[in-house]
């Protein structure tokens, strides 16, 4: 698996698509299924699948999941935790959400790049 | 040793802050705990953290506010979590130094460098939302970027926390 991440308009998808070029092989994390996780090349959004099943008990497992079931998977997701603590608690749950599941993706990556201004920084390489 | 780590919500910092610590070795282990409990979600969170720290042999002392008064036991490594609640607690409580927070907080760092053997502070990254605050926001956003600055200047290591992966920010002698 390899992680894209970064701020929100940093180029994160274009600089993803040097391994999937072909966008019928993407997924959105927007409207995507737990099965077009599975089994697509790579899913953009990711940060918004997390906000969509928020109180979903299978978020919890994801990431082994995602890892055995499709490893060769491209995740791009914004990295939210930059910010002041969010007035709303739902808003709260969900960066500490984002956070812990995508730490636990990036150990299970081989490569994690962040994306900045376009350019992206191999921040993980096992 | 001085270390500072940081990074955005969620990503790791406590973790790794906790292994820098039991990387140390067997000297005293020494928890400063900044957060004070006001509601359930910040019961839910220092009950987390408990947890993380249970069986790894921590003695925990509560610092709220006033950290230069503290007393912490000779040849110890010290971990204190976390300066943004340390920060708020100063200018927001009523015990707390107000105007004068960053000065305070500073020479509650120099007390703690002064007893400590090592020492790790964890703080956090809350900077780059994009978002305007009101005042008072601004003000906490500012004495918090003002402490991390001067942590960092003092620090023989600054260590970024990306989703678990440690980006080495500052590395001033041989660790």
């Amino acid at each position: 698996m390899i992680m894209v991440i970064g701020g929100a308009f940093q180029g994160k998808k274009t600089y993803a698509k040097q391994w999937i070029a072909d966008e019928s092989r993407w997924a959105d994390g927007a409207d995507c299924t737990w099965q077009d996780l599975y089994s697509c090349g790579a899913v953009d959004h990711f940060h918004l699948f997390v906000k969509r099943f928020l109180e979903d008990p299978k978020l919890d497992t994801l990431p082994e999941k995602l890892a055995e079931k499709n490893p060769g998977l491209v995740l791009v997701s914004d990295e939210l935790g930059y910010g002041v603590v969010p007035v709303e608690s739902k808003d709260r749950a969900w960066r500490e959400k984002t956070g812990r599941i995508c730490t636990r993706l990036a150990a299970q990556s081989e490569e994690v790049h962040r994306v900045i201004c376009g350019v992206g920084v191999v921040i993980k390489h096992a | 040793m001085f270390q500072v780590v940081t990074g955005g919500s969620g990503s790791g910092k406590s973790a790794y802050a906790e292994e820098q610590i039991l990387s140390m070795g067997k000297a005293r282990r020494i928890y400063i705990a900044t957060m004070f409990p006001f509601d359930q979600e910040s019961f839910a969170r220092i009950e987390r953290h408990r947890v993380m720290r249970a069986e790894k042999q921590f003695d925990t002392i509560e610092c709220y506010t006033g950290l230069k008064e503290i007393i912490i036991p000779e040849h110890a490594n010290v971990l204190l979590e976390c300066m943004s609640n340390l920060t708020a607690n100063e200018m927001f409580q009523e015990s707390g130094a107000k105007e004068n927070t960053v000065l305070a907080i500073c020479e509650g760092i120099q007390a703690l460098l002064r007893q400590a053997d090592n020492l790790v502070v964890v703080t956090n990254e809350i900077f780059s939302d994009g978002i305007v605050y009101e005042q008072e926001t601004r003000t906490y956003q500012n004495y918090l970027g003002a402490m991390n600055q001067y942590m960092a200047g003092i620090a023989d290591t600054v260590t970024e926390v990306v989703y678990g992966i440690p980006l080495t920010i500052k590395s001033g002698r041989n660790v």
